[in-house]
């Protein structure tokens, strides 16, 4: 049990620095402290080195601190300072009150150096000298700017050409030497003073043992004494090691070379770009030519009153000519088209020839004003036959709009021997490369001479087509399949012809769909009862069409014969002719006469040019 | 090798002291003798001899007393008539490196950090330091000889002592908890145990690594080199050296231009700097403004000649600040009071661009001239907001100056304090630290050091004491009186600076 307890103790004693402790007041607290645990509260180091936390003043400062948090009134100690004289007497003169806040915070990055002019300032002998030397000249006075400005170059050229100078007694540099260094900062006015002020610091570089004249930091100069020469400061610090790799070496030699290249490509397009901004100078300046001249040539010509070719006064598209030249090996005759680009306006050097006139383009224009005729005849004979269906089966004119208009796309039919295996979530291959291109006002008219009768289906194998309808169905259409009986006798059995009204019975269901499916285009019979309508509607007109093909209605068998199969045709060709085969043929050739033949047919007829 | 604990009180070194008394003739550099200051004498150690007008001065450092009260006396203000103490005669170098640095990294395996650490120390080639810091040192002082190993104030020139606080201080705290037994075990090893010795070269090593501008430099040279420095409206005694230029030495008055920083011995020549400058700013961005202050975000690699200068200012009144090294790794957040003349500088800290210990600050100071007027505690704020903006926790580097450690500890006090006192019933030190965007450890300090964090019936708690809230409660008044300067998070312009791997490698 008293194990326990210590153990306990001792866990106690751990400071979470995570764990919510209680805040209490000291009335709070009972009196009797923790001794065990209390001693176990450690001093925090200070901070302060250890030689000087022991220091009198420090320690006369925490301890009255301390005796403060204990509850004792101490008077605030300070630790001495050496002095500190407020001396204004120069003040105002030597900072003017020049300072102006602006509203928004002050951002600046110009240096010392930009803001203290130049880097030479006269000492009281440069001064004195000065005053001097300008006495004994009296026409010319050497400003104090510009006496700065040459002993700074003095001194400059100095520190470049003695670096060493102060170590390795080297004589002053002579008065060539400064003044061929000079550089173009130095003002003219300033450089008759040259030999008068080189003199002069002269002196004064002999006099501090060719040394700067201004008093400079000592930097380290990788001499072995300047680590305890207290003086030398601000060293470079050493470019800290990185671990040198084959990998990071060869990474970096790839961006070297990356970033060259990228650099040289930049150059070439610079380059480039000015190559190309004078060629079109140059074109400019030609095309102004070449329009001055045609001017004066028009002057010219109305002056002396000669009409005739006018073709030489506007732009004549440089035609097939350059081409050729261009590209004369790539090429080939054979071939146009393949190895001419496109002859770019700009291709030929004359981009500006757009804005002239040229014969081409005339006739280009007038060619398309016929051909806009032409397609705004077309869209008015749309218009007028908005809301009709053309309910003839193959019209003497087929309407041409489907073929121009693409109202319906010619469906691509893709022959399969079997279906398709169809696998589940699979996404199916749609056969149709313009899907979902329907518009929706492609409905508006219906030619149902589209179609060809039910029964004078071309394609005699099943085929199928996978599309995909309205919200991305896909479909499948099937045409041709071999149906049970049943079925194909809903559309196809005589029975149809003698009572369509048969029709209603469901049993026709699975045939209206089959129906639906193969015209699956037609999305406005979707509806079950126009689903009906369209099979009634096609049987009965399948009824009527061979109306009068019978002898008499007696016969209860009806056979279906198509009269245009090639079995038929070849048949009554080898029959030669037979009373049959010619009203047959009349009965083609004369469609019937309320016919809703195609409008169009006479308004395609291109307007005379 | 002694411990350094015991060797800052005399009677406590072990090593026997060679006593004696001395004439002015027989004084020497090194030596301790008695010198009158404020009043009172106190022992201090002569560090420099310099005749002047017939006489000579003596540069001398307080015992317990910090360097930037060393100054030259004259003759007449030390007591010959006590004993001094004469430097311990040379030591074989092997001492330099002999302490296994206890860089308990993590308390929980401090023998482990410890022993391997020494094997660290080891594996080092003796060849490459044997003798080279002994010399350097010497170079560096020449006129004297070695100064005693026994005193602590020597020893602190080549000492870094810095990694066990650091470690101790580090915002990173991986183990959610922390045993107190343990911190407190290993913050006793770490006294016991024997001060590392940093060879000049492992120091230099550690600069190279760590970016830190803080560090201590082995070698210093501990005589101040400027007598005054003149800027803007005052005239300042400089604390420390400075690696000014090296004729500044000899002049009374550097005078320095207060908005780019320029220095100069000449005051024709100042003038007329002054005609030319046409800074009225710190040339960065500024980044906060609110009716009293303003913060400038200066890049060390963009200015560095700014840069540069702000550096050998601040390290007029920095001790542990060190030049070694340029400034392109730093960010220097610069706080300005605005007049019709333009953006005074009052004080500044710097910020690693990227620091791998989580620091938040490097170098913090408010210039002399700007002190005890409430500029340390914005700047410390301010370190504190764009920690927040960054969403980290930070921490000042270590060491920490005894004025940054007061001043830290007391911005710490009231943020914790007056979070505690909003009517919360709990706290838990992580939540604390992630409101404030103070590391754990720091508010583990802050609580311990009011003596808040105690322990009753069985469980730690946080006790709100009578003194803590008595303090607080009288700071507020006071703070009634004369208003309060804080910053205000919502006008700082500031996202926390993205810099690529380029910009942020310490070459040019
Ligand atoms: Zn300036």
């Amino acid at each position: 049990m008293a194990q326990r307890v210590t153990g306990q103790r001792f866990r106690q004693r751990k400071l979470s620095t995570k764990q919510s402790l209680p805040v209490l007041r000291e009335s709070e607290v009972d009196g009797l402290v923790d001794d065990e645990a209390q001693r176990h509260v450690p001093r925090v180091e200070t901070g302060v080195e250890k030689a000087e936390e022991t220091e009198h003043h420090l320690q006369a400062v925490i301890s009255a601190s301390a005796a403060a948090a204990v509850g004792g009134k101490v008077a605030q100690l300070y630790i001495p300072t050496p002095d500190v004289v407020q001396n204004e007497k120069q003040y105002d003169k030597l900072y003017p009150k020049a300072f102006k806040q602006p509203a928004t915070y002050i951002r600046t990055s110009s240096t010392v150096e930009d803001g203290t002019g130049c880097p030479y300032t006269a000492d009281h002998s440069d001064f004195v000298f000065l005053k001097v030397a300008n006495q004994r000249n009296e026409k010319l006075k050497c400003t104090v700017d510009e006496f700065e400005i040459l002993m700074n170059s003095f001194e400059e050229t100095a520190a470049s050409k003695q670096p060493y100078a102060a170590v390795s007694n080297a004589p002053v540099l002579s008065y060539d030497d400064v003044e061929a260094a000079m550089s173009d900062e130095v003002p003219e006015e300033a450089r008759t003073f040259a030999k008068v002020v080189y003199e002069h610091w002269k002196s004064r570089r002999v006099a501090n043992g060719n040394r700067s004249l201004s008093p400079s930091l000592k930097f380290e100069t990788n001499v072995e004494t300047d680590d305890a020469d207290p003086y030398v400061c601000f060293r470079r610090r050493e470019v800290r090691q990185t671990r040198k790799t084959r990998g990071r070496d060869a990474q970096a030699t790839e961006k070297c070379n990356t970033l060259r290249w990228q650099l040289e490509q930049a150059r070439d397009l610079m380059r480039k770009t000015v190559i190309k901004v004078q060629t079109d100078h140059k074109a400019l300046l030609l095309e102004r030519d070449v329009f001055l001249q045609r001017k004066a040539v028009r002057e010219m010509r109305r002056t002396l009153n000669i009409k005739g070719d006018d073709d030489d006064l506007i732009n004549q598209k440089p035609a097939q000519k350059p081409k050729p030249k261009a590209e004369p090996n790539m090429a080939q005759r054979g071939v146009p088209g393949l190895g001419v680009k496109t002859p770019l306006p700009r291709a030929d050097g004359r981009p500006f020839d757009s804005d002239l006139l040229s014969l081409q383009d005339q006739k280009a224009r007038k060619k398309e004003s016929i051909t806009s005729f032409i397609d705004d005849n077309l869209n008015k004979h749309q218009d007028w036959n908005k809301g009709y269906v053309d309910m003839t089966w193959r019209p003497i004119t087929p309407p041409l709009e489907q073929s121009l208009k693409s109202t319906f796309r010619p469906a691509i039919v893709v022959a399969l021997p079997t279906p398709p295996a169809s696998e589940e979530g699979e996404p199916m291959d749609i056969d149709e490369t313009t899907v979902g291109k329907r518009r929706r006002d492609s409905f508006d008219v219906q030619y149902e001479t589209s179609r060809v009768p039910p029964w004078e289906n071309p394609e005699k194998r099943p085929s199928f087509r996978r599309r995909t309808g309205r919200g991305g169905r896909v479909m499948i259409d099937r045409r041709g399949i071999q149906r049970d009986r049943d079925n194909a006798n809903e559309f196809y059995a005589p029975r149809a012809y003698t009572s369509p009204s048969h029709k209603e019975s469901k049993s026709l269901y699975p045939g209206q769909r089959a129906l639906k499916r193969s015209f699956g285009d037609l999305e406005m019979y979707d509806r079950p009862t126009a689903k009906r309508q369209i099979s009634d509607h096609d049987a009965h007109r399948t009824f009527d069409r061979f109306k009068y093909d019978r002898d008499s209605d007696e016969d209860e068998e009806l056979y279906v014969i198509d009269p245009h199969s090639d079995s038929h045709m070849k048949y009554r060709v080898l029959m030669e002719r037979s009373t049959s085969t010619l009203q047959l043929r009349r009965s083609q050739g004369g469609q019937p006469p309320g016919h809703h033949r195609s409008a169009s047919g006479q308004h395609l007829i291109p307007p005379p040019a | 090798m002694a411990p350094r604990e015991g060797s800052n009180e005399p009677s406590g070194t072990p090593v026997p002291l060679e006593k004696g008394f001395a004439t002015l003739a027989t004084l020497r550099t090194g030596v301790k003798a008695w010198v009158h200051k404020d009043g009172e004498y106190r022992k201090a150690e002569i560090l420099a001899i310099q005749p002047k007008k017939g006489t000579n001065t003596y540069y001398v450092h307080y015992e317990e007393f910090n360097k930037r009260l060393d100054e030259w006396v004259r003759p007449d203000r030390i007591d010959l008539t006590r004993e001094v103490e004469w430097p311990a005669p040379e030591k074989p170098d092997k001492k330099k490196t002999q302490g296994a640095p206890p860089k308990a990294q993590q308390p929980q395996s401090k023998s482990d950090a410890a022993s391997k650490n020494q094997k660290k120390t080891l594996k080092r080639p003796r060849s490459s330091q044997g003798g080279t810091p002994e010399v350097l040192t010497d170079a560096g002082n020449s006129k004297s000889s070695r100064p005693s190993r026994a005193s602590g104030k020597e020893n602190k020139e080549v000492t870094i002592l810095a990694p066990e606080i650091t470690d101790l201080a580090t915002p990173k705290v991986e183990d959610e908890e922390i045993d107190l037994v343990d911190v407190q075990d290993a913050a006793a090893a770490a006294k016991a145990a024997p001060p590392e010795e940093y060879s000049r070269e492992e120091e230099i090593e550690k600069l190279r690594t760590s970016g830190s501008l803080t560090q201590n430099q082995t070698e210093i040279s501990r005589v101040r080199n400027l007598e005054k420095i003149q800027m803007g409206k005052h005239e300042i005694e400089p604390w420390y050296f400075s690696p000014y230029p090296v004729e500044f030495a000899e002049e009374d008055m550097v005078y320095i231009c207060e908005f780019c920083l320029g220095y100069y011995a000449d005051v024709t020549q100042f003038e007329r700097h002054r005609e030319k400058c046409t800074l009225q700013h710190p040339p960065g961005n500024e980044i906060y403004r609110d009716d009293f202050v303003s913060f400038f975000e200066i890049d060390g690699r963009r200015q560095r000649t700014w840069c540069r200068n702000l550096c050998l200012l601040s390290k007029l009144f920095l001790d542990h600040k060190t030049l070694y090294y340029d400034v392109d790794p730093f960010l220097f957040y610069c706080m300005c009071i605005r007049s019709e003349h333009g953006c005074h500088f009052v004080g500044y800290f710097s910020k690693e661009k990227e620091s791998a210990e989580g620091y938040n600050v490097a170098c913090i100071l408010t210039l002399p001239q700007y002190q005890r007027a409430g500029f340390g505690r914005l700047l410390i704020q301010f370190s504190y907001e764009l920690s927040k903006r960054e969403g980290k926790l930070g921490s000042p580097e270590k060491p920490l100056s005894d004025l940054g450690l007061l001043g830290y500890r007391a911005y710490w006090q009231e943020t914790i304090v007056d979070l505690l006192m909003d009517g919360r019933t709990d706290a838990n030190v992580e939540e604390l630290g992630a409101i404030t965007a103070m590391t754990t450890n720091d508010v583990l300090h802050t609580l311990q050091n009011l003596n808040m964090l105690r322990y009753s019936k069985n469980q730690h708690v946080i006790v709100l004491t009578d003194a803590v809230i008595e303090q607080r409660e009288r700071q507020k008044e006071k703070e009634k009186l004369r208003g309060k300067r804080v910053i205000d998070p919502e006008r700082l312009q500031w996202k926390p600076p993205v810099f690529t791997a380029s910009s942020r490698t310490w070459n040019w």
